[in-house]
């Protein structure tokens, strides 16, 4: 395939990305390449200036924050974040999201941030972040700030990053023993863009029979990726019944207008939401209960 | 090139005994090597001084009038050499030959679109630019003024008198129609227990070869040749139609064909590009190339024919099948550039397997505002041993019996092999009953039903199913005159060349092109056995050129025919070298040629034990040649052509042995279905095929895996599906799903070896498989949700249409076993 001209700038530094970013008009964040070279080979994206940020050194990395969250820099590669001990330790759905995505060649090369970004709707980190209440912090011209993951997404492949901020790093929590967590997607094929995928998130109470909190984040099924709020308001404080996730998995279709295209129209989408909202929630409260000794 | 001697019968030839010799023999394949470590050598790779690249501009409707195309701007363009459209080009270049009886004959067809386009990736206009970079840019600034039309998307609708005409020159969409009509039909339904009504529907995809199609043409204005780089894989059967589009004589024409990554039929049909990268070259007096994108390979390269039937079929009530009747649409898309070929190939396997003897079908070839159809491996033939397979389910599930056993009482017995089928094909050898046995085997079914019991009472579905097809090689060309009696074509040929060298060394060429199947190791296996040499030692040349190759016109890689007709070349012409060298060597050894053994790289007397290495042959016939009597023939080198021996079929009764060779298939596939999305899990897939004798097993085994699998991603992946707008939906990878490794199972096959009553050396064709799978997953899907009730009509089986289906339906109690 054959791009249109863009002019290419390789940088090593964060302050170097700004500044460059800052100076040219039509300037475009290269991180893994993974999604945004194949539009560009599809000319269905344009950038005039691409800017190469890969070669930044200090971000790429995963380390606690405290004893209540992970950092994670927004160049680590889904490959890393699937093998995390630290992740898998403190925050477990994010590692098992990371571990599905498309095939190993792109896990080596994609990376958190980059996926974050481009927010395709149909990518399997956004919607677990959504879950984990993840916060993203954003550098740019004027310092830094962070925003939290409900207000990141905010429409089809757009985020609150400026075009000429870039994303530093993800904060993610660590999920104590009474959490539950499931990741599902569902596709035609392995490894490609779900048609429907679902992240959920339990906290029971110590007995195991009540839902304390509950998170659902949903891919593919909105032009953002979502959570499902009618749902989780549903659940909350309910004792855990099969009838009850059953309902609850009817409500999360709730305010979703999945769009059809020749792999799933958008009925069934709504159905598979339903499939893989009650499946999910019988995996993440069946690990709940196995990590709090009440299986 | 010497003087070719050509064969008027089938050279009947026994296999080589177990063990002893080349043939048969499980070698790895010579250019696998060069292949895996990136030495091959494809069209890209050939780089020639001065080259031009193209970019296409394509339609982005399935059906328009063209108003006005503006070329100004992209003229202007840097580095753009020249804009041409469809005015342009249909100036310099005559339209396609048709092979279609009129009306249809009258189509005009040019590299690019001519007034109108008619299927979505349509090229209308070509940039011709230093590089392809600077062709991409300069086609987006292509202007091109469209008045849509309404588009025709079904063959159904399309043959209706009130449907939009694609092409006005004709006044209808029908390609051609006719009635196949074999034995007493009517009476067979006046003798039916049992009528059962059934509409199916072959869906759209291709194949996903590595190398895309492309075509680099260097035309040389001093000596008025032009050199055609291509991968086209029926390159000299497609010269006709390209010289004369070019309006060239085809001695003014070179075709060379290097390494070639995959066709599966795909590649038969980019002769349009040929001639548009030649006349580009004519043009503009340098060497002119194109290498096609995934996403113009997908719009408008070639897809397999899509096929709808309205069927009936008479049973009687133990399961017999006495007789089928009904309609067939065959949409071809927008252009007939080897249909309506399709509309008479499925008759090669009119009655599949199976001995019931009355059969009538209505067969309607129709153009669509769709990309045009073409040989896709199992080319017209897999589609109706789908609606065969399909309709023994049928029959066994309406009248409660089993399938596998209506199956075996409606094949053709081993006993009645060689079989003559009412058209007059000839089924040559076999025992399907026992394949279909050994499936049932391999799967152990009994333990299967049990496992479905336990599983269903647990919520979950579990199905196998079992098909059979017929895998029919080397083509009797004569059948296309079933369509148009005028068609100068019949039967089938294949030319080789054996040649030794003054120093003894043996080379071998011939006009098959190689698309990775191994044609030079079986060639080199074949020629070695005959030769008694190791196949290391004979020099297969790679690629085809057309003047160092022998060829006929039927030359080529299609319709599995290289075993057969290539093999009954090869064996020819090394056992005429075998008895010249014989016969010198029995004058230098004073002994008679008879005396004379070819063995370990030495002609031995058997009576005195002297032997002369064939270094010494070679360089007494050839450079030293007085030691040999003046009358003593010292030519070395050998072509020969391989004729079956075919006949004409009659276009009045549609009947004649169409092909050659039949290789059949039985697959087994355990499919778990989950009732709640409609996802197919593949569990396991088993296959049992017959090619006869195999020159090389492993060569075989990679065919028939091949096959499987490719029939598998057809069920459940792969759609080249369309919007009622006529907008290709699977327009790139990212929704034309190919298997990956992580898709299929393993294949586990088996071979069984009957030797065939017709092909050379008691080999069959093999390698596109029937379309097995197709109707072996349909099958496997409809016993897992056998408790729902739910049948399904289509070849494809995508998740939300299983889902949909069972929507609202509960399983009933379990099912007997």
């Amino acid at each position: 395939m054959y791009p249109r001209p863009f002019e290419y700038r390789a940088v090593t530094t964060v302050d170097e990305a700004l500044r460059v970013l800052h100076e040219v008009e039509d300037g475009k964040v290269l991180a893994g390449g993974q999604s945004l070279l194949p539009l560009m080979k599809l000319r269905l994206a344009s950038p005039g200036v691409l800017v190469d940020i890969s070669g930044i050194p200090d971000l790429s990395y995963i380390r606690p924050q405290g004893e209540n969250a992970v950092e994670i820099g927004s160049l680590t590669t889904h490959d890393t974040v699937a093998h995390s001990a630290l992740l898998q330790e403190r925050c477990p759905i994010l590692p098992a999201a990371a571990r599905g995505i498309a095939d190993q060649q792109i896990r080596n090369r994609g990376t958190i941030g980059g996926s974050s970004c481009h927010a395709d709707p149909a990518s399997d980190l956004p919607p677990t972040l959504l879950a984990l209440d993840a916060e993203f912090s954003i550098v740019g011209p004027k310092g830094s700030r962070t925003v939290p993951a409900k207000e990141f997404f905010v429409d089809l492949f757009e985020t609150q990053v400026q075009r000429d901020e870039i994303l530093h790093h993800i904060q993610v929590p660590t999920l104590g023993p009474q959490w539950g967590w499931s990741y599902t997607k569902f596709n035609r094929r392995e490894g490609d863009y779900p048609i429907v995928g679902v992240a959920i998130l339990v906290r029971l109470d110590s007995h195991g029979r009540r839902l304390e909190e509950v998170r659902i984040g949903l891919a593919a099924v909105n032009p953002t990726p979502c959570r499902a709020r009618a749902a989780e308001r549903f659940l909350q404080g309910q004792e855990i019944s099969p009838a009850i996730l059953k309902e609850a998995a009817h409500r999360s279709t709730e305010g979703l207008h999945p769009g059809s295209d020749m792999h799933g129209s958008s009925q069934y989408r709504r159905d598979m939401v339903q499939v893989f909202v009650r499946r999910g929630l019988e995996e993440a409260v069946t690990r709940a209960r196995l990590a709090g000794g009440n299986p | 090139m010497s003087a070719a001697r050509t064969s008027p019968r089938s050279v009947a030839v026994p296999a080589p005994a177990e063990g002893t010799g080349w043939v048969g023999k499980s070698i790895p394949t010579k250019e696998s090597v060069r292949f895996t470590t990136g030495h091959g050598s494809y069209l890209d790779d050939v780089k020639l001084e001065g080259t031009a690249h193209i970019a296409l501009v394509h339609s982005p409707y399935a059906h328009a009038r063209i108003r006005s195309i503006d070329v100004k701007e992209a003229s202007a363009m840097p580095g753009v050499l020249a804009v041409y459209t469809g005015e342009d080009i249909r100036k310099l270049v005559d339209p396609f030959m048709q092979l279609a009886p009129p009306p249809a004959d009258k189509v005009l067809d040019y590299p690019l679109a001519v007034e109108k386009v008619r299927f979505v990736g349509e090229p209308v206009a070509v940039v011709v630019a230093r590089d392809r970079y600077l062709a991409a840019d300069a086609a987006e600034m292509v202007q091109v003024d469209y008045d849509v039309l309404p588009p025709v998307m079904d063959a159904e609708s399309a043959a209706s008198p009130s449907a939009p005409i694609l092409h006005e020159a004709i006044g209808t969409n029908r390609v051609w129609d006719g009635v196949y009509e074999y034995g007493d039909v009517d009476g067979a339904f006046a003798q039916a227990d049992l009528v059962i009504q059934e509409k199916f529907h072959y869906h759209r995809f291709n194949s996903a070869p590595l190398e895309l199609n492309a075509a680099l043409a260097s035309f040389d204005r001093r000596t008025g040749e032009l050199t055609l780089y291509t991968n086209n894989v029926m390159p000299m059967f497609c010269m006709p139609l390209v010289a004369s589009s070019l309006r060239l004589p085809s001695d003014r024409i070179r075709v060379i064909v290097p390494d070639v990554g995959g066709s599966f039929g795909n590649k038969i049909n980019s002769f349009p590009y040929m001639v548009l990268v030649s006349v580009l070259s004519m043009q503009l007096g340098r060497p002119v190339k194109w290498t096609e994108l995934r996403s113009e390979f997908l719009a408008a390269g070639t897809h397999g024919n899509e096929r709808t039937f309205q069927i009936e079929a008479a049973v009687r009530k133990d399961g017999t099948l006495l007789g089928l009747r009904g309609e067939a649409f065959d949409d071809t898309g927008a252009y007939a550039r080897y249909e309506p070929a399709g509309a008479v190939i499925w008759a090669q396997v009119a009655f599949s397997m199976y001995r019931h003897k009355n059969l009538r079908l209505h067969f309607h070839s129709v153009f669509t505002n769709k990309c045009p159809v073409g040989p896709n491996r199992g080319y017209s033939r897999a589609q109706h041993l789908f609606l065969y397979e399909r309709i023994m389910d049928r029959i066994a599930d309406r009248l409660g019996l089993d399938r596998g056993e209506v199956r075996e009482r409606n094949f053709v017995r081993a006993d009645e092999m060689p079989y003559q089928a009412p058209n007059g094909t000839v089924l040559d050898g076999g025992d399907y009953a026992r394949a279909l046995h050994r499936v049932q085997e391999m799967l152990d079914l009994p333990s299967l039903r049990a496992q479905q019991k336990a599983l269903r009472a647990r919520g979950r579905y579990l199905g196998v199913g079992i098909a059979a097809a017929l895998d029919s090689a080397g083509n009797n060309f004569a059948q296309v005159r079933v369509i148009n009696p005028h068609l100068p074509f019949s039967g089938n040929s294949e030319s080789a060349r054996v040649w030794m060298d003054m120093m003894g060394r043996v080379h071998v060429a011939m006009g098959p092109t190689n698309q990775g199947q191994g044609h030079e190791t079986m060639a080199s296996q074949i020629v070695a056995h005959e030769l008694g040499l190791n196949p290391e030692d004979v020099h297969a040349l790679p690629g085809f050129d057309s003047h160092s190759h022998p060829y006929t016109g039927h030359s080529g890689a299609y319709a599995s025919r290289t075993a057969v007709m290539g093999g009954g070349a090869l064996l020819g012409a090394a056992r005429e070298l075998r008895r010249r060298i014989q016969v010198i060597a029995a004058h230098l050894l004073k002994t008679a040629p008879e005396d004379i053994l070819l063995e370990k790289g030495e002609a031995r007397s058997r009576r005195t034990g002297n032997a002369l290495p064939l270094s010494v042959i070679g360089g007494v016939a050839l450079g030293n040649s007085l030691e040999l009597p003046l009358d003593m023939d010292t030519n070395l080198s050998v072509t020969y052509v391989y004729r079956p021996p075919f006949r004409i079929p009659s276009h009045v009764d549609k009947k004649g042995n169409f092909t050659l060779t039949y290789s059949y298939q039985v697959h087994g596939a355990v499919v778990e279905v989950d009732p709640e999305t409609g996802k197919v899990h593949l569990r396991r897939y088993v296959a049992v095929d017959d090619c006869g004798n195999m020159i090389n097993p492993a060569i075989v085994e990679g065919q028939v895996i091949g096959a499987a699998v490719h029939g598998i991603e057809a069920a459940l992946l792969c759609e080249a599906k369309y919007g009622a707008d006529g907008q290709l939906l699977a327009s790139s990878f990212t929704d034309y799903l190919c298997a990956t490794s992580l898709d299929v199972p393993p294949v586990e096959v088996e071979h069984f070896i009957t030797p065939s009553t017709a092909g050379p050396m008691g080999v069959r064709g093999v390698g596109e498989g029937g379309g097995t799978a197709l109707p072996a997953l349909a099958a496997a899907v409809e016993d897992a949700l056998s408790p729902f009730g739910v049948t399904f009509q289509d070849s494809h089986l995508t998740p939300e249409r299983i889902q949909s289906a069972m929507r609202g339906r509960a399983p009933t109690v379990p099912s007997p076993p």
